[in-house]
C-alpha cells in the first residue's frame, strides 16, 4: 500500500513539498533581510514600544512584515482549500469516476485496509506538512516581535502557528475524502469541499471567543492590555460608583468647543477627561497565556469533525451501495 | 461429500431503493467450469457478478465461493469489470507492481511472459494502449493473481473480432493450464458456443436457466407439425415457446423423446435457439435438481 499510495498521489506530495520549500525560503530571506535592516538602521533600544522607535517600527512593518504576512494571512483559507481539493477530494471520487474502484477493491487487500492505509498515510503527510509550515512561521515571527508587538492570539497569527494548522489541514483532507464518497465526481467533490471549508472557517473563527470565559480587567491603562497580544472580546465603562454602563450619562465630559466630536482627538480628550472624573474601563479579554488552551480547544473541535467525516467516508465506502 | 461449488448463491437478492435488480436467485457454478451468464441488457447480470465479487453487499441471501463467504475469499477471486478499469497514468509495468503489492499469490513471471507473448511493452502507458491491449493487460493482472475463480463482466464488448478471438484464446489457454473456474457474462449468445460448458440465464432479475450446456441443448427439441393438433401436443409436453404461421406450428419443448404423432417432425436445437426461447418466455424456467447444483 505504501508504494501504491506514493504512486497515485506523488503529484500532490511533490507539489506540496515544493510549495513548503518555497515558503520556507521566502520566510528565511525575509527574516534575514529584516534582521540585517534592524542591525544597520535601528537606533539603540529599537525596535520596541518606545516612542522614538515608531519610525523604524513602521518601516519594518510596512517593508518586511506586512508583505510576507499578506501571503500567510491567506493560508488558513487557501491552504485548507488546496489540501481539501487536491489531497482529499480525488482520493475516492477519482476511483469512482474512472471505475477503478472495481479494480482496487477486488484485490486480496481488503477495501477496509486499502482505505485506512490511504487515509492514514496521506493524512499523516498532511499533518506533518502543516506542522512544518507552522514551525517555520513560528521561527520567523520573533524577528518582528519588537516592531510589530505580540500577536499571539490575533486570528491571523493564531491560525498559522501551533498545532491548529495541522488540525485544519487534516479536517480539510478528510472533508474532501468524504465529499468524494457522496458525489463520486472529482470536480463536484472539489467544489463541495471548497464551499464547505469556506463555510466552516468563519463559523470557527467567530466561535473562538467562546472557547473560554473571558477575563474581566478593570483598568485605566487599557492600551497596554491591548498590546500584550491577547484577544479583546468587548469593553465597557465603569462609573466611579463601580457600576458598569453601556452608555455614558448625558453631560459627562462633553467635547471641548472647537473640536469635531467625531475626531480621534476628541475621543482621546474624552477618554482622558473620563479617567480624571474617576471612570475606568472594564475590558473583557483572553490573555495571551491562553494560547495553548485555545490551540488545543480548536484542534479538538476540528479533529472531532474530521473523525465524524472520516467515519462517514469509511462506512459509505465499505457499505458498497454502488 | 462433494467438493463445494466454485460459486453458490442462495436466495440472493439486491434492491436499489425500490426496485429489485436481482431477486431470490439460487444458482451454482461447479468448480472447473467455464460458465456463461446470459441475459438481456438490464437483466441483473452485472448485479449478480458484483455480488459475487463483493463489490455489492446483498439485500437478501448470500454468496459462497468454494464454500466460504465472499469477504474471506478475495485472494481466490479475480474480477474484470466491464470498463476494464486500469490506472490510465500507470505504465504497464506499474500495473504489474500494483498487482504484486496487493496480492500475496501474485505470479509476476507469468504476467511478464504473457505480456511479452502478446507484444505489449512494459514501458507503455496504459492510457496509450488500444482497446484490445487494455483488455489483455487487465486480463493479465486478473490471471497473475492466480485466482481459482475468474469473474468477467462483458469481457468482449467493444472489441473488434480479432481482439475478441485473441482475448478468448488467452482465456482458454489459462483455463487449460490452471483449471480455474470462469464465470463470464455476455448478451451475445453466439460468442459463447464452443467456449463455455455451463449456462446461467437471468431475465428480469430472476434466474431462468442454470445447467450444463450439452445436457441443456440435448434435452430440448424443435417440433414442427399441423397447427390444429398443436394444443393437444402442448398439453402433454413442457413447451418453452410456440411459433409458426398459418397451418404450420413449431414448438420448442423440453423433451428429448421423439413425438408419437407421425404428422410431427422433431429436430435438435442449438444453444442460441434454446436461450432465445427461454428469454421470450420469462415464466418458463429450467433449474437444476439439487444434485446437479453441487456435483461435479
Amino acid at each position: 500500500m505504501l508504494w501504491l499510495t506514493w504512486r497515485q498521489h506523488r503529484t500532490q506530495i511533490l507539489v506540496t513539498g515544493g510549495l513548503l520549500l518555497a515558503l520556507g525560503l521566502l520566510l528565511l530571506v525575509s527574516g534575514l533581510r529584516a534582521t540585517a535592516y534592524i542591525s544597520e538602521h535601528a537606533p539603540s533600544g529599537c525596535p520596541g514600544p518606545a516612542a522614538a522607535c515608531s519610525g523604524v517600527n513602521s518601516t519594518i512593518y510596512d517593508d518586511y512584515y506586512h508583505p510576507v504576512f499578506m501571503v500567510f494571512g491567506l493560508l488558513p483559507l487557501v491552504g485548507s482549500a488546496l489540501v481539501g481539493t487536491f489531497w482529499g477530494a480525488p482520493l475516492l471520487a477519482a476511483e469512482f469516476e474512472r471505475g477503478t474502484n472495481a479494480l482496487a477493491w477486488t484485490q486480496s487487500v481488503s477495501p477496509r485496509r486499502w482505505l485506512l492505509a490511504k487515509l492514514g498515510l496521506l493524512g499523516g503527510m498532511v499533518v506533518v506538512a502543516a506542522l512544518v509550515l507552522s514551525a517555520m512561521i513560528s521561527a520567523w515571527l520573533p524577528v518582528f516581535h519588537g516592531a510589530v508587538g505580540d500577536k499571539t492570539l490575533e486570528p491571523g497569527t493564531f491560525t498559522i502557528t501551533g498545532v491548529v494548522p495541522a488540525a485544519w489541514w487534516l479536517f480539510a483532507f478528510v472533508l474532501g475524502a468524504a465529499a468524494g464518497t457522496l458525489f463520486r465526481r472529482t470536480l463536484a467533490a472539489m467544489a463541495v469541499t471548497v464551499a464547505l471549508i469556506a463555510l466552516t472557517i468563519p463559523v470557527v473563527f467567530f466561535s473562538r471567543d467562546s472557547y473560554a470565559e473571558p477575563v474581566r480587567t478593570v483598568t485605566t491603562g487599557w492600551t497596554a492590555l491591548y498590546d500584550r497580544g491577547g484577544s479583546l472580546v468587548r469593553d465597557a465603562w465603569v462609573t466611579p460608583a463601580g457600576q458598569e454602563v453601556v452608555t455614558l450619562p448625558d453631560g459627562v465630559c462633553p467635547p471641548p468647543p472647537g473640536v469635531d466630536a467625531r475626531s480621534e482627538r476628541a475621543q482621546l480628550l474624552k477618554d482622558g477627561c473620563l479617567i480624571g472624573e474617576g471612570y475606568r474601563k472594564a475590558v473583557y479579554h483572553h490573555p495571551p497565556e491562553r494560547f495553548w488552551r485555545f490551540q488545543w480547544t480548536e484542534t479538538g473541535i476540528l479533529l472531532t469533525g474530521a473523525l465524524a467525516l472520516g467515519g462517514l467516508a469509511v462506512t459509505r465506502t465499505l457499505r458498497r451501495r454502488n | 461429500m462433494t467438493a463445494p461449488a466454485a460459486l453458490e448463491a442462495t436466495g440472493l437478492g439486491r434492491r436499489y431503493r425500490r426496485t429489485w435488480a436481482l431477486r431470490d436467485c439460487s444458482v451454482a457454478v461447479p468448480s472447473g467450469r467455464v460458465a456463461a451468464l446470459v441475459g438481456p441488457n438490464g437483466a441483473g447480470k452485472t448485479t449478480l457478478l458484483h455480488l459475487a465479487v463483493g463489490m455489492l453487499a446483498p439485500t437478501t441471501g448470500e454468496v459462497r465461493i468454494f464454500g466460504r463467504p465472499v469477504r474471506e475469499s478475495m485472494e481466490r477471486i479475480a474480477f474484470l469489470a466491464q470498463s476494464k478499469p486500469l490506472y490510465a497514468g500507470f505504465r504497464v509495468a506499474e500495473m504489474l507492481r500494483f498487482g504484486r503489492e496487493l496480492n500475496p499469490r501474485w505470479d509476476d513471471a507469468a504476467a511478464r511472459r504473457r505480456l511479452a507473448e502478446l507484444g505489449i511493452p512494459l514501458e507503455r502507458r496504459v492510457g496509450g494502449l488500444s482497446g484490445g491491449q487494455r483488455t489483455q493487460v487487465a486480463l493479465t493482472v486478473a490471471l497473475a493473481k492466480r485466482p481459482d475463480l475468474l469473474v468477467l463482466d462483458e469481457p468482449l464488448a467493444d472489441l473488434d473480432p480479432l481482439a475478441r478471438d485473441d482475448v478468448m484464446r488467452g482465456l482458454m489457454a489459462a483455463v487449460a493450464e490452471t483449471g480455474l473456474t470462469v464465470l463470464l457474462s455476455s448478451h451475445v449468445v453466439s460468442e459463447l458456443e464452443g467456449v463455455c460448458d455451463w449456462l446461467v440465464v437471468v431475465n428480469g432479475g430472476r434466474v431462468q436457466v442454470s445447467g450444463d450446456i450439452d445436457e441443456l441443448v440435448a434435452g430440448h427439441r424443435l417440433l414442427t407439425g399441423p397447427a390444429e393438433t398443436a394444443d393437444a401436443l402442448a398439453a402433454r409436453l413442457p413447451v418453452i415457446s410456440r411459433g409458426g404461421a398459418g397451418r404450420q406450428a413449431t414448438l420448442l419443448v423440453r423433451d428429448a423423446t421423439p413425438p408419437l404423432d407421425p404428422r410431427w417432425t422433431a429436430r435438435p436445437v442449438n444453444l442460441e435457439e434454446t436461450v432465445l426461447a427461454y428469454l421470450r418466455a420469462p415464466d418458463q424456467a429450467t433449474l437444476p435438481r439439487p444434485s446437479l447444483a453441487s456435483a461435479r
